[in-house]
């Protein structure tokens, strides 16, 4: 919405447009896979018996990796988001640089959410480098609101 | 490694074309081969097989008979006319058409606009600088993220939103030059 409102006095707010389209057809079908992941790895745990044997523990694990893939993908395009929102809170119209600020944040709290999903997961251990990634695309995202922020002041 | 002749415009090529050029014809053929199967296939959805055969007849009619083309910047148009006549020929002499003709119709309209505006984004696309084309093809082809674009090109990621945008000026601006340029076949 900044972006386009901001199309006369920003030459370029066309392309953060599109770059804002490209990015919710990106996460768009992330949010039902990571829906449908986590209810697949959900249904694997709750019929896992106590005495599963090494394959079953097998499957949960891919059914756990699986559920933990998508929301690191989220958590990179809320990173993206954050940082998107940061330009258009930078240069977009005067009257519209709170609401570029506002959409930042927003877009670093979403990056924060799912890093969390990836923390929680059962799959993942503290040194997991997908927890590491999701972990830098939240400190990416806040400190882009931050700035975002900052800016539209 | 790509030759002088990829970098020439389309009117350009068919001139060297017309002088007999064999680089010229290979460069003609590959730049127009994707765009030629895309109507085949996405648009007609002709069988492998037949889009093959349209394939060739359409390069065997424009290596004839390129010298009545009038208006040389209009090569593009007239292929797609070719392609397109060829293969609604290949259709009707295989009975492949349906009951629902008029929605098919339709339906292959809107998706040859698409491929047709498809080609002249990748032509423009062309035109751009090397890092330009990079960056636009990692974002919106390949969905890669600022932060995987940022390491592989090694540039701050912060600047690359700033940077697609920049070039998405360009492109916009190419684009626009182009439609100014091109106008229908004068076959």
């Amino acid at each position: 919405m900044v972006a386009r409102s901001s199309r006369e006095s920003w030459k370029e707010a066309a392309g953060v447009g599109a770059q804002a389209k490209a990015l919710i057809e990106r996460v768009s079908p992330l949010v039902r896979a990571d829906a449908e992941a986590w209810e697949n790895a959900l249904a694997h745990l709750e019929a896992a018996s106590p005495e599963a044997g090494e394959e079953q523990d097998r499957e949960l694990e891919e059914k756990l990796e699986g559920a933990a893939a998508v929301p690191v993908a989220i958590a990179e395009a809320a990173a993206d988001a954050a940082f998107l929102a940061e330009l258009a809170a930078d240069r977009g119209d005067g009257t519209y640089r709170a609401d570029a600020a506002v959409a930042a944040v927003l877009a670093a709290a979403a990056a924060r959410a799912a890093c969390h999903l990836v923390a929680v997961n059962l799959g993942v251990r503290e040194d997991d480098p997908r927890l590491t990634r999701a972990r830098a695309c939240v400190d990416a995202a806040a400190n882009a609101a931050a700035r975002a922020l900052d800016a539209a002041t | 490694m790509k030759g002088v002749t990829s970098t020439l415009t389309d009117s350009q090529l068919v001139q060297r074309c017309r002088a007999g050029d064999p680089d010229a014809w290979n460069e003609l053929v590959e730049r127009f081969s994707r765009y030629v199967y895309a109507i085949c296939i996405q648009g007609f959805r002709l069988r492998e097989q037949d889009a093959e055969d349209v394939f060739q007849e359409v390069f065997t009619r424009v290596y004839s008979r390129l010298d009545t083309l009038r208006d040389d910047a209009a090569v593009r148009p007239w292929i797609a006319q070719l392609t397109r006549r060829l293969c609604l020929d290949t259709l009707a002499s295989s009975a492949r058409v349906q009951p629902s003709e008029e929605v098919q119709a339709l339906d292959r309209e809107q998706t040859l606009e698409e491929i047709d505006e498809a080609f002249s984004v990748r032509e423009a696309m062309t035109s751009l600088s090397e890092s330009c084309q990079e960056v636009l093809d990692r974002f919106f082809a390949r969905d890669e993220s600022y932060r995987t674009i940022s390491a592989e090109l090694e540039i701050p990621a912060g600047t690359i939103a700033s940077r697609i945008s920049r070039c998405l000026v360009q492109l916009r601006e190419r684009l626009e030059g182009r439609k100014d340029e091109s106008g229908p076949s004068r076959e």
